[in-house]
């Protein structure tokens, strides 16, 4: 295996851009990553894209074609990944893999979407063998509720408060106030957040990700062709995509077998592990960490899952501070998905951008102070996840 | 007159003498439960697949549960106006963890632990009177 290096990286701003179409938002994340890497379109031997549900990939998840043909069809090889919401990581991984493999030398990994109004809606398959149809049809269960019930059941378990979860909103949007990219970019109160509607009790409104248009773009190089642009760029210590476990306690369907301990997301767990076991380092080693908070459940839950911090920690760590860039566990120095929106296939691409620039030093007033290691880590429908270890 | 009632999904569940069983099958070999009926087992450390029809429940235990606040996307069903429902997991005393609505006037009452019964209880009703019916917790 070579080692592998982020040479550029790329983002057009999150938000909804009615006059926009998604290769219009693609096409300024990839150009803004060229730049940034110093490379031309046509120095780009591979690309390896996130295939979206929702915006372009003429309805068959061609996106990476749409870009390519976009900034001038050059022949090159086009991987289009689909893996729900972390498609973004999973093409991240392919793109990875085959620079690391020692097939390409750079590649173009891109992530873009732009979302239809409101909460995601069911994939709209309606036979009666279709587990997501049944659980929908006979329960009633959208997306949401999914992260209220993970919610309760650590309230109960660790006493966590509706005011501790409003705190890691609070918290989201102190953050995102310096992060341009944002589409949030304004602080919250706590009354505001406690203010805001319940959704799927315990989580209101202003404590669930909204959707977002958005796109984010890295090239990716070799090692020997890093040192040609830059004598110190930041490198890829692991990239893995792992699927849920057999036993994992969390069903996806109507029903799972009662689990013998407690792992509700073995799809993370196992990615972010993996993970950390290609970079040789441990989870308190991480500076920063850019993980997936559809919710602000995640954002307490995940740092234990993955070993940062001991089980029930979470609340007093973010009560001091301690998880804001300053603090001694950053969790999502940009604002994460609550202040972004989520762009669902993008978010992998977005992750691995605000990784950079934080292990580079350029991310200003959210700066994670001295960053030399940091995670990103998705986890999508399907029971996909994934993860990527920078380091500097 | 008496109220027609039909099941939202033919198979998934059925009323017996002694109460509401959801119908599944488990694994002959390696005693997964599934539900609903598989015709294969998708345990990876299993090899057998000889699968047998099983019924599950009444009792269990509410692992956690949540309030469905806003009216909720198709292929949901449910009666105008629209009022928030309380929803669970429950871990059934035979080994399945199962999700379902929670039969509950005041959602308030619900804590994670508690035990549950399996009942069928209406989820909406159709233009003509009949009640839709599906499998659903209550507290005991």
């Amino acid at each position: 295996m070579r080692d592998v290096a982020v040479l550029g990286v790329g983002m057009h701003p999150f938000g909804k851009f009615a006059d926009k179409s998604v290769t219009d938002l693609c096409r300024d994340a990839v150009v803004a990553a060229l730049a940034d890497a110093g490379v031309q379109w046509r120095d780009i031997e591979a690309v390896a894209a996130a295939s979206s549900r929702f915006s372009g990939g003429k309805g068959w998840g061609l996106n990476g074609n749409d870009v390519v043909e976009d900034m001038g069809s050059t022949g090159i090889p086009v991987y289009n990944m689909s893996a729900g919401c972390a498609a973004g990581g999973n093409a991240f991984n392919v793109g990875y893999a085959l620079v690391a493999g020692g097939i390409y030398d750079t590649i173009l990994v891109v992530g873009g979407e732009k979302m239809p109004k409101g909460f995601i809606q069911t994939s709209g398959v309606e036979e009666e063998t279709d587990p997501e149809f049944l659980r929908q049809r006979c329960v009633g269960m959208p997306g949401p509720s999914f992260w209220a019930l993970l919610c309760r059941q650590r309230m109960e378990e660790f006493g966590t408060t509706e005011e501790q979860l409003a705190k890691v909103a609070v918290k989201a949007h102190q953050v995102a106030v310096h992060n341009e990219n944002a589409r949030f970019r304004k602080e919250f109160t706590l009354e505001q957040v406690l203010g805001s509607n319940m959704v799927s009790d315990p989580l209101r409104l202003f404590e669930i990700c909204p959707v977002s248009d958005g796109a984010a773009a890295v090239v990716i190089c070799s090692a020997e062709k890093a040192k040609q642009f830059s004598s110190n760029p930041v490198w890829v210590a692991g990239s893995t995509v792992a699927t849920m476990s057999f036993d994992d306690g969390l069903p996806r369907g109507l029903a799972g077998v009662v689990p013998s301990g407690k792992s509700f997301h073995s799809e993370a767990s196992t990615a972010v592990e993996r993970a950390l076991a290609q970079a040789g380092a441990g989870p308190q080693d991480l500076d920063l960490v850019e993980l997936q908070d559809n919710t602000v459940y995640y954002e307490l839950a995940f740092p234990e899952d993955w070993g940062m911090c001991k089980p029930g920690e979470a609340e007093h760590l973010l009560e001091t501070g301690e998880t804001l860039p300053t603090g001694k566990m950053p969790i999502n120095p940009s604002g994460g998905f609550l202040c972004f929106g989520e762009a669902t296939t993008a978010m992998g691409v977005f992750q691995v951008c605000e990784l950079t620039w934080q292990l580079r030093g350029e991310a200003g007033a959210r700066q994670v102070p001295d960053a030399k290691l940091g995670l990103g880590q998705t986890l999508g429908l399907g029971g996909n996840g994934t993860a990527v270890v920078l380091k500097r | 007159m008496t109220t027609k009632r039909i099941p939202v999904i033919d198979g998934l569940f059925s009323d017996t003498a002694d109460g509401t069983r959801l119908l599944g099958s488990r694994c002959a070999s390696c005693n997964v439960p599934y539900f609903p009926k598989s015709s294969l087992c998708h345990n990876p450390d299993c090899t057998g697949s000889q699968m047998e029809d099983a019924s599950f429940g009444p009792h269990g235990t509410v692992w956690s549960y949540s309030i469905q606040n806003y009216p909720p996307p198709p292929p949901a069903r449910y009666d105008e106006p629209y009022k928030p429902y309380a929803l669970g997991v429950v871990d059934l005393t035979d080994g399945l963890r199962v999700v379902g609505r929670m039969a509950v006037d005041d959602p308030e009452s619900l804590k994670a632990g508690c035990k549950v019964e399996l009942v069928s209880e209406p989820l909406c009703t159709e233009e003509d009177g009949t009640e839709v019916i599906t499998w659903m917790f209550r507290p005991i």
